[in-house]
């Protein structure tokens, strides 16, 4: 019998729970598995058809599961009337710069381009057995309605979902695989159907993300992206604000810049699928959605957003004090006003509601992390003064008591699950990079383990949002850069939750289960008491190059658990950046590294008390002794400022691992808030970030 | 145009939508390097923000300029667009008199019914003016290079003579006393100065800050730049150029834009912050002076304005006019028995400076204000342009 904190999104997939992984010793699926449902056994294997295949959207994904499904001899067929633009073709370059040359040219190999003209499938269609239509053509209802006819009058058995930007299930008569832009590379799907299919299980176990959401108009991603446009061209017809003037205070903001990103993404077609999501949303939940006169015009225009190099913006724009608090009841108050619809709606599992505006729309906070972090009262009082500006949203689509419940699990807990069988524990994180959010939840999660009478856990990622391990959110350190205080908070409370890991659990296991483990979730979980890792995962520390020092205690905690003759490989780490195969890691950062499902099956023979035969590495409590003055051997980078944070790091290292265990906090997360105050960090990314994002 | 009828009885100016950057003197701001109509469009837009004007209510623009920028052959639809509305409308120039013409050609829009709010945008960078080259085969030179500024100042091609020529000629012919022109400089920078200090000029000039191309900052333009403190000893001390003109006594050529809006009478509740207070066009003159004497022209003007309109002196709450020589003021004082001392009150173009296309448009600015503060009154416009003309008007504040 399992206990959860609150449902795992993995189990909205039909794949179970992480805990099952880890008690099943394998994955709940795999590829190979997976392509002979949706595709047939090898010998008659079938075909992936894309129609509408040199859009945007087709191309794209011709590209993206055509190099997924290529190992598996699927074949992809790019369907489009003649006289298109060759779509397809205009994806190679980008395939040569993520595969190179050779399995670019290997990839294209397995697309087959055919036309057609809209009427009559091409009779070598019948030689390629389709058995699943991705349908990207325009967002026409009957035409789409036309096409479904078409294919299933030759293929009745095939499996077809839409890529449609906004028409329900139930309106199409198909299945929906919604994707994210861009769409060569990103791995976001939105889902529509009735129960998981092996087609979206198939995704995710080509490393994808699909996510289940409900059979309304529209989808989580668009209702957010899109009602942000409609909230920006509103305001910008209220104040005359320019659009590249409004995308740098949205970034401040929120994050994203969505008017540029209608120009990058080709302002012709992307305001048409705005205009075109907000024109369905408004009729169906009224003028919060409704599509301004700017948009409408620009839907029929095609103009971009922005101004033509000769006119780059020449007359800066600022907002005052009230002013800028008037642009956020324009901007957040419609926001929240269309969560609080799809929060009605119950679109979708909460953490994926979050997780879309942060993975595919640039959000800095998830839509509801960031409800949460204002708190309901504060929500409900911005969106009541939008209504005063805009008192005809008011009328549909608000729902204020869906805000009634954020104290539940599901809020609380948008990042960090926590799962036990009375024994052991597991706890996923489902963010790629670390916050006080994470940091937040994480503590909670423990408390919560600790509570149910947990000893044993697991710290990993949640096998579905996230991916990778990419280390800290370097946002979380802008406030730190003008406040040594607001760093050392910073510092100080992540590196006390890590040590939790350590202290508050008899046996505590580290997973790397995705591509990488970086930064500050490395830091993080090198404080368990075993790190288990994925053999290829890359493990590094690369905060020399932002510049920052790492303040998560990896200046000193890997350094106490491991043998003095490792540690000018520890330094190695710590002053190039250079991350480390976690096969070669193995007894002095990692403890195991493997293949996936032998990975499983030890971290959780460690994690039970079983057989393991890994000898746990004790932290060293006392100073230690026999630090080197200087780095031997690190070529000399020509670089002064890269000189002086090497220094800056190896002088952490000397002071944190030269005091006691109990010092050492205090220690290292001066060393890291001193170090972002100064020069050096603030002309290095972060600065630079900060700059851009945050001085308007 | 009698007395007391309003030429134009549809069209207003609703009070408050107006604004105008600061007039920094030629080469002394980042305006020196940048296309004028984009500033014009985009310093505009930013205008109609801090006035509350969703810029979408316009329905028509008229632009002035004197002085070619680029692209210039897309007038009015370029320049709103710049503005982020795209708009029809037209480019009309009148040398020094455009702002104030292209005001009343926007009454003229809005009295014939033809569009309710229209836009007057007036603009001119002087540094740096385009050098044009007219190949005119025709002619002894073939082709001629012309500095559009420097060249045009120094020569009027229908007479033969510069514009400070004009000054010293009508000086001469008025039979003026150099020490009260000098007095009369001096006062207006007085003017300037204590108007600048009592926060007046905060109500309608606007700091502006530049982007260069990569979109960092270019440099700020939050001053009328090279307006410098005088002394009438250091007035006297100058060298005059021609009678009674010196560098001190006359204008300097500067880059800028202003603003304003004319609407129907029924929306000024719309636009304005203060709808309550009706502004209304009262009458127009113009003249045209014998050769070069250019500076006694809106003398001219306003005597047959009046004369017209059988409004006197007495009439007049407000006086303000364009006066690229001090010269100007002192043959208006004589003629009209009118003292120097009570007309310019906020500042005049002798000293904030002469970018032409919106000269008159924030003098009429600063006038109109001005008699808001006075609690309503008729505002008398007036100013000289190139061709030896005088330009006058009468709006009435209530």
């Amino acid at each position: 019998m399992a206990n959860t904190m609150r449902e795992a999104t993995l189990k909205t997939l039909g794949l179970g729970t992480v805990l099952d992984i880890f008690r099943n010793g394998k994955l709940p699926a795999t590829a190979g598995g997976l392509v002979d449902r949706v595709f047939g056994k090898a010998g008659s294997r079938g075909s992936l058809v894309v129609s509408g295949a040199n859009g945007i959207v087709g191309a794209g994904k011709s590209m993206q599961l055509g190099s997924r499904l290529r190992p598996f001899d699927v074949p992809v067929v790019a369907l489009d009337f003649p006289g298109t633009p060759d779509g397809i073709g205009m994806q190679y370059p980008g395939l040569v710069r993520g595969f190179g040359r050779e399995q670019a040219g290997r990839i294209m190999e397995n697309v087959i381009s055919l036309r057609y003209d809209g009427t009559h499938l091409p009779e070598r269609l019948n030689g390629y057995k389709p058995r699943f239509l991705l349908e990207a053509i325009p967002e026409v209802l009957d035409i789409k309605k036309k096409h479904y006819k078409l294919f299933r009058s030759s293929y009745p058995k095939i499996d077809i979902r839409s890529v449609t930007s906004g028409f329900p299930s139930s309106q199409l008569g198909v299945g929906i695989a919604h994707p994210a832009f861009p769409h060569e590379i990103n791995k976001i799907w939105e889902i529509v159907e009735s129960k998981p299919s092996p087609g979206t299980q198939l995704f995710w176990a080509l490393g994808m993300i699909p996510i289940p959401v409900s059979d309304d108009w529209s989808f989580v991603l668009d209702v957010l992206f899109c009602g942000l446009m409609a909230a920006g061209t509103r305001y910008h017809e209220a104040s005359n604000m320019p659009y590249w003037k409004m995308d740098k205070y949205i970034r401040k903001h929120l994050g994203p810049n969505p008017f540029r990103a209608h120009d990058v993404i080709g302002a012709k077609g992307a305001n048409f699928l705005t205009w075109s999501c907000l024109h369905h949303c408004g009729k169906n939940y009224g003028a919060v959605f409704e599509p301004t006169r700017e948009l409408v015009e620009r839907k029929e225009s095609g103009q971009n957003w922005y101004p033509m190099n000769h006119f780059r913006p020449l007359v800066d724009w600022s907002l005052e004090g009230e002013e800028e608090e008037e642009f956020k009841t324009w901007i957040l108050g419609p926001l929240y006003q269309m969560t609080s619809l799809l929060l009605r709606e119950k679109r979708s599992h909460l953490s994926h509601m979050n997780a879309i505006g942060e993975l595919c729309a640039q959000f800095r906070h998830g839509i509801l992390a960031a409800i949460r972090r204002l708190g309901a009262d504060t929500v409900l009082d911005l969106v009541k003064r939008y209504h005063k500006l805009h008192p005809e949203a008011a009328k549909k689509s608000w729902y204020p008591d869906v805000f009634g419940t954020i104290e539940g699990a599901d809020w609380q807990q948008l990042y960090v699950n926590a799962e036990h069988d009375g024994n052991a524990g597991v706890i996923t994180i489902s963010r790629e990079s670390y916050n006080s959010d994470v940091d937040a939840e994480l503590n909670r999660a423990i408390d919560w383990l600790k509570g149910e009478g947990i000893e044993r856990v697991i710290l990993t990622g949640d096998f579905h949002l996230s991916t990778q391990m990419i280390g800290a959110d370097t946002s979380e350190f802008y406030a730190g850069l003008n406040d040594s205080k607001a760093g050392l908070k910073v510092a100080k409370s992540w590196s006390q939750t890590a040590r939790r890991l350590h202290d508050e659990f008899k046996v505590s296991v580290g997973f790397v289960n995705g591509k990488r483990c970086l930064g500050g979730l490395l830091e993080l979980l090198t404080h368990c008491h075993y790190m288990v890792a994925l053999e290829d995962a890359e493990l590094g520390l690369p905060e020399v190059t932002l510049p920052v020092v790492p303040g998560m205690e990896g200046c000193h905690w890997p350094f106490r658990k491991t043998d003095a003759k490792k540690w000018p490989k520890l330094f190695e780490l710590l002053l190039t950046g250079r991350p480390f195969k976690a096969k070669e890691t193995v007894g002095w950062l990692a403890d195991y590294a493997g293949p996936m499902d032998k990975a499983i099956q030890k971290t959780w023979k460690i994690v039970t008390g079983g057989a393991h035969g890994l000898k746990m590495r004790k932290v060293k409590t006392g100073p230690l002794k026999g630090l080197p003055k200087s780095v031997r051997g690190m070529k000399s980078p020509d670089d002064p400022a890269l000189e002086a944070t090497r220094k800056a790091i190896v002088d952490n290292v000397r002071e944190s691992c030269g005091a006691t265990l109990a010092e050492a906090l205090d220690i290292q997360s001066k060393h890291a808030a001193g170090f972002m105050t100064g020069p050096l960090c603030r002309k290095g990314r972060i600065g630079a970030e900060y700059t851009k994002t945050i001085v308007v | 145009m009698k007395k007391g009828n309003p030429m134009f009885s549809r069209a207003r100016i609703p009070y408050g939508t107006w604004g105008s950057s600061f007039f920094p003197a030629w080469q002394m701001s980042p305006l020196a390097q940048v296309n004028i109509a984009q500033f014009a469009g985009e310093a505009a837009n930013y205008i109609f923000n801090k006035r509350k004007v969703p810029k979408n209510t316009l329905d028509y623009l008229i632009i002035g300029s004197t002085v070619p920028w680029h692209w210039k052959f897309w007038t009015a639809p370029l320049v709103s667009s710049l503005l982020g509305h795209r708009l029809p409308g037209y480019h009309m120039e009148q040398a020094c008199a455009t702002g104030l013409q292209a005001t009343v050609l926007a009454g003229m829009e809005v009295q014939s019914g033809a569009n309710d709010v229209v836009g007057v945008l007036t603009f001119d960078r002087t540094s740096d003016s385009p050098v044009g080259v007219f190949p005119e085969r025709r002619a002894y030179e073939r082709t001629f290079a012309l500095s559009d500024v420097w060249d045009n100042f120094g020569f009027d091609p229908a007479t033969g003579n510069a514009m400070i020529t004009t000054a010293g000629i009508a000086a001469r012919k008025h039979k003026l006393d150099r020490r009260e022109v000098d007095e009369c400089a001096f006062y207006r920078y007085k003017q300037y100065f204590e108007t600048l200090e009592s926060g007046f000029l905060d109500r309608l000039l606007f700091p502006f800050e530049l982007l260069n191309v990569q979109g960092r900052p270019l440099g700020k333009v939050d001053s009328d730049a090279g307006v410098r403190q005088v002394t009438l000893g250091g007035l006297r001390g100058m060298h005059e150029l021609d009678t009674c003109v010196t560098s001190g006594t006359q204008t300097h050529a500067s880059d800028g834009m202003a603003t304003l809006l004319v609407t129907s009478k029924a929306k000024v509740k719309e636009l304005s912050t203060r709808p309550e207070i009706d502004i209304q066009f009262i009458a127009k003159a113009e003249v045209r002076t014998g050769p070069s004497l250019m500076p006694e022209a809106p003398t001219l003007a306003v005597q047959k304005l009046l004369g017209r309109t059988g409004f006197t002196m007495d009439d007049i709450a407000v006086v303000k006019n364009h006066n690229p020589f001090a010269v100007n003021d002192v043959i208006f004082s004589r003629v009209m028995n009118y003292d120097w001392h009570n007309m310019n009150k906020t500042g005049c173009p002798l000293v904030w400076g002469h970018p032409q296309g919106p000269t008159l448009t924030r003098a009429l600015i600063e006038g109109l204000e001005e008699a808001v503060d006075l609690g309503g009154g008729h505002v008398l416009m007036f100013g000289c342009a190139a061709g030896d003309v005088g330009i006058a008007a009468i709006l009435k504040v209530s």
